[in-house]
């Protein structure tokens, strides 16, 4: 197994860490080795708010990948996430010089620089700019314009910014372990690669991944990413919800949530309960179920209706033809399907990562989407430019040669 | 409680029906009857009413009454009120006939064209006289049916609200929101025949059915007191696991509820629950928890429930109640203008302003006569008219008084009733809206120390239920 297969994905969240392991195979397909995590503290709302204790965190989460899949890890692949990920589409042109027809590698390079030069807040950074379609002379949905004739070489991208130093801060904080970090990438992103087939991405697809602090989004369109961006509410509101409502301690609210909580209402009998079982010996607290479900289904009903409204800011929403697909920790609450469905009157779906070999009990949760999304983000990324690891070392040596 | 038995404890009361008859004026009213007689009413006898013999000969009801031989020759109105009314004039003694011996009558009429215009005010007038309690189902048309349409259905809904002891109020457009966009025309006019037939049959079943806890008139009345306001009516049935929810969601999804929304603003909320042998108390006070959400805490929510063995596995909520629309209230203010313009002037004017001969409101004459004939029949709805009656002692009757069509004078009479009754809730939901401000500081948990999330001036770290102000225990 040389290492240059090997890929790492990294996700710092609110509630854990989780790093997946993963190796390409030669005929394309992905092969999950292990899946290490940890407890997350430090984190809140997809960001770190204290750097020490997440870094442990992260120490933790990595020890326990290598020892669970056998590998060293050097590198890995970063998700990020948080309120201040934004996103817009914008259109990049070139004119091909008089004396030249064919549109190159060159081109396209432009066309894309191009598109990045728009004005965005002086603290932010580019994360992504995926292209949704170029145009060439007029001519529409082009998918691969090199090669082809014209004079004028158009392209949509999609452009997803966040602020720099939030970006910055998970990165060092990763590469203080010291890891090496490969790449960064948008939460929302990498776990669209996993859930959606690429059918239903020509379909028409909204991803909404709901974490622990962070719910995030991306709408595909016709194959291409139209929409995306990141809501700051998550599982630890539904926690905090709960706990403030029943007022229970956190610990006790999240086990409560992940263990009872469902947001379907009127769906348990009157004055039903569930008892709290006090490992300290204390006489357990009765807590009304309806109570439990109400809240949890006012802040998701909430956090559904935020996230139509911003959606709905463009008409994309319209061209979704598959459906809704909830990920993330959060999906796992009962009855979360048909909330989201009856919210966006489109069919919902609760999934996890698919089509994956290896580890599939660890692949279907869909608390690890996202991290099994970064790899699957890579392999595609490592198609494009092939073997970049190999390159380098390739490259090194023929300098020291020289 | 103590009011139910005093005006129920009647012999006739455990055997025998009340007499409820259900008459369809117009060929839109005939056709909420026929709609209502196939969804099957044992409960009163259905009368139609037409000019239009063609119309009526095609009507199912069981007893039908042809209005102006003479002066129509059968033939339809053509839109013109005017001529409906001469209609029901010249058959007034045909209507006394067939609407005789009623204690409650059901007026159904879609308002806009001539005959329901013209003659339903008739027939409300004649019910009131013969000592029953009206009830008008009317339609208001399609916008798209044009301005003049519309400007004789409110001159007949205004006539209307004057004699009926309550009028419920469809209005097409709303009805046409239910309908999908696709569908026929002539399922979005069968919309509003359904919605008044569920109307019509879920408050015959509300009286005639054996309650546990009964409704009774006086409840109904208060439910629908304020007149000339907008009338809210919600009717749900189910017979899936979750029936009582469902049925709640069904009642609150009907075009007058405005999803349950305007059940806020309301006063009085009558609320029946009837189901068969099985339904069971936790079903009842699941939904009634969930009817509580809707309602604001000093709403008075009269509740009835009914054990009816044909229900079978069904379960059916049906919801009542009214509010003084702030749309009736902007129309009363901008209205003394136009009262001079508007009165066929100076014995119209003498009648308004001198004590004796008073407004001929042609009301008075069945109130008196109802108050004395109908003992059992609720003090509510008497009460509210006193204060016309204060205002403009009463008069030396004609007693003919069919004869005075007398649209002209609703305003000088309807403006004390409406005012009083439409204040009230005016002031109450000003109140409403100043709960939603929340001044006392809101703990923020464990986001204490983190970045908010304000969205849209929200802070979303607060939980949910607080900010929305919904009690969770």
């Amino acid at each position: 197994m040389s290492n240059s297969d090997l890929i790492v994905g990294l996700e710092i969240g609110t509630s854990k860490i989780c790093v997946v392991v993963g190796e390409t195979r030669p005929d394309g397909t992905l092969r999950i080795l292990g899946v290490g995590q940890a407890p997350s503290r430090g984190v809140r709302k997809g960001e770190i708010v204290d750097f020490e204790t997440a870094m442990k965190c992260v120490h933790e989460a990595v020890v326990d990948a290598e020892q669970k899949s056998d590998v060293m890890i050097r590198s890995v692949y970063v998700a990020v996430a948080g309120g201040h990920i934004q996103s817009f589409n914008n259109r990049g042109c070139v004119i091909l010089p008089e004396e030249r027809d064919e549109i190159d590698d060159q081109d396209v390079e432009d066309v894309k620089i191009n598109a990045r030069e728009v004005s965005i807040p002086a603290q932010n950074a580019f994360l992504h700019s995926i292209i949704q379609h170029y145009h060439v002379d007029l001519q529409d949905g082009v998918l691969n314009p090199v090669g082809m004739l014209g004079g004028k070489l158009e392209a949509d991208f999609h452009i997803i910014h966040g602020v720099r130093t939030r970006i910055q801060n998970t990165i060092r904080c990763v590469k203080e372990l010291p890891l090496e970090v490969e790449d960064v990438v948008f939460s929302a992103l990498a776990s669209a690669q996993v859930v959606l087939t690429q059918h239903q991405k020509n379909l028409g697809a909204l991803v909404v991944d709901i974490g622990g602090g962070t719910t995030d989004y991306i709408l595909y369109v016709d194959g291409a990413v139209k929409q995306s961006g990141a809501l700051a509410i998550g599982g630890d509101h539904m926690t905090n919800d709960i706990s403030m409502g029943l007022r229970i301690p956190m610990a006790r609210a999240e086990k409560l949530k992940t263990e009872e909580g469902s947001c379907v209402l009127g769906n348990c009998l009157p004055g039903e309960t569930i008892l709290l079982k006090d490992d300290s010996g204390f006489a357990g607290k009765e807590i009304e179920r309806e109570t439990l479900n109400t809240i949890i289904h006012l802040r998701l009903r909430e956090t559904f209706e935020l996230l139509k409204r911003t959606v709905e800011e463009e008409p994309f929403i319209n061209y979704v033809g598959a459906g809704i697909f909830i990920t993330g920790g959060c999906s796992l609450v009962n009855g979360i399907d048909h909330l989201a469905g009856e919210i966006f009157e489109m069919p919902a779906h609760v999934t996890h990562a698919q089509t994956l070999s290896g580890l599939t009990s660890a692949v279907e949760n869909p608390q690890f989407s996202t991290a099994i999304g970064l790899l699957r983000y890579a392999q595609a990324v490592q198609v494009d430019r092939p073997r970049r690891g190999i390159t380098r070392i390739f490259g090194r040596f023929f300098s020291g040669m020289r | 409680m103590i009011q139910l038995s005093k005006n129920y404890s009647l012999p006739e009361r455990q055997e025998e029906p009340i007499p409820i008859k259900v008459v369809g004026v117009g060929s839109a009213g005939s056709n909420a009857l026929d709609r209502v007689l196939l969804d099957g009413m044992d409960k009163a006898d259905l009368i139609a009413i037409n000019t239009d013999v063609q119309s009526l000969a095609s009507s199912v009801a069981a007893r039908k009454v042809q209005l102006g031989r003479s002066s129509t020759h059968g033939l339809g109105t053509g839109g013109d009120p005017e001529l409906g009314y001469q209609a029901a004039i010249e058959s007034a003694d045909e209507i006394r006939q067939a609407i005789a011996g009623a204690r409650m009558i059901f007026i159904c009429a879609g308002l806009g064209g001539g005959t329901g215009s013209g003659a339903a005010p008739i027939v409300a007038q004649l019910a009131r006289e013969a000592g029953s309690l009206v009830i008008a189902f009317a339609t208001l048309p399609f916008s798209f049916e044009g301005k003049r349409r519309a400007a004789q259905a409110q001159d007949a809904l205004s006539r209307l609200n004057e004699i009926a002891n309550a009028v419920i109020c469809f209005e097409n457009d709303r009805m046409g929101d239910m309908v999908a966009p696709k569908a026929g025309i002539h399922q979005a006019f069968g919309i509003a025949d359904m919605t008044i037939s569920q109307s019509v049959r879920s408050i015959v079943n509300l009286i005639q059915r054996p309650g546990l806890i009964r409704i009774g008139f006086d409840d109904l009345f208060a439910a629908l007191r304020s007149q000339n306001g907008r009338c809210l009516f919600g009717f749900g049935e189910s017979d899936t696991d979750n029936r009582a929810h469902d049925a709640l969601t069904q009642a609150l999804k009907n075009p007058l509820m405005d999803k349950g929304r305007m059940l806020s603003e309301a006063a009085h909320v009558l609320v029946q629950v009837a189901g068969g042998p099985g339904m069971t108390l936790s079903e009842v006070e699941i939904l009634m928890r969930e009817l509580g959400r809707h309602v604001r805490d000093h709403t008075q929510i009269v509740f009835g429930t009914a054990v009816d063995g044909k229900m079978g596995n069904r379960l059916s909520v049906t919801i009542i109640s009214s509010l003084a629309s702030e749309d009736s209230i902007a129309a009363q203010d901008t209205s003394p203008p136009p009262e001079p313009f508007l009165a066929p002037p100076p014995a119209i004017l003498e009648q308004v302003e001198e004590p004796p001969p008073a407004p001929p409101t042609i009301d008075i004459v069945p109130e008196t006569e109802s108050a004395a004939s109908l003992e059992p029949a609720p003090d509510d709805w008497i009460a509210v008219e006193p204060p016309v009656a204060a205002e403009a002692p009463p008069p030396p009757v004609p007693a003919p008084s069919i004869k005075k069509p007398a649209p002209r004078l609703i305003p000088p009479k309807k403006k004390p009733v409406v005012e009083k009754e439409a204040k009230p809730p005016k002031e109450k939901s000003v109140q409403a809206k100043q709960e939603v401000l929340q001044f006392e500081p809101v703990t923020r948990g464990r986001f204490e120390k983190s970045e908010p999330t304000i969205v849209e001036g929200q802070d979303l770290d607060i939980p949910t239920f607080l900010r929305k102000n919904i009690r969770v225990k």
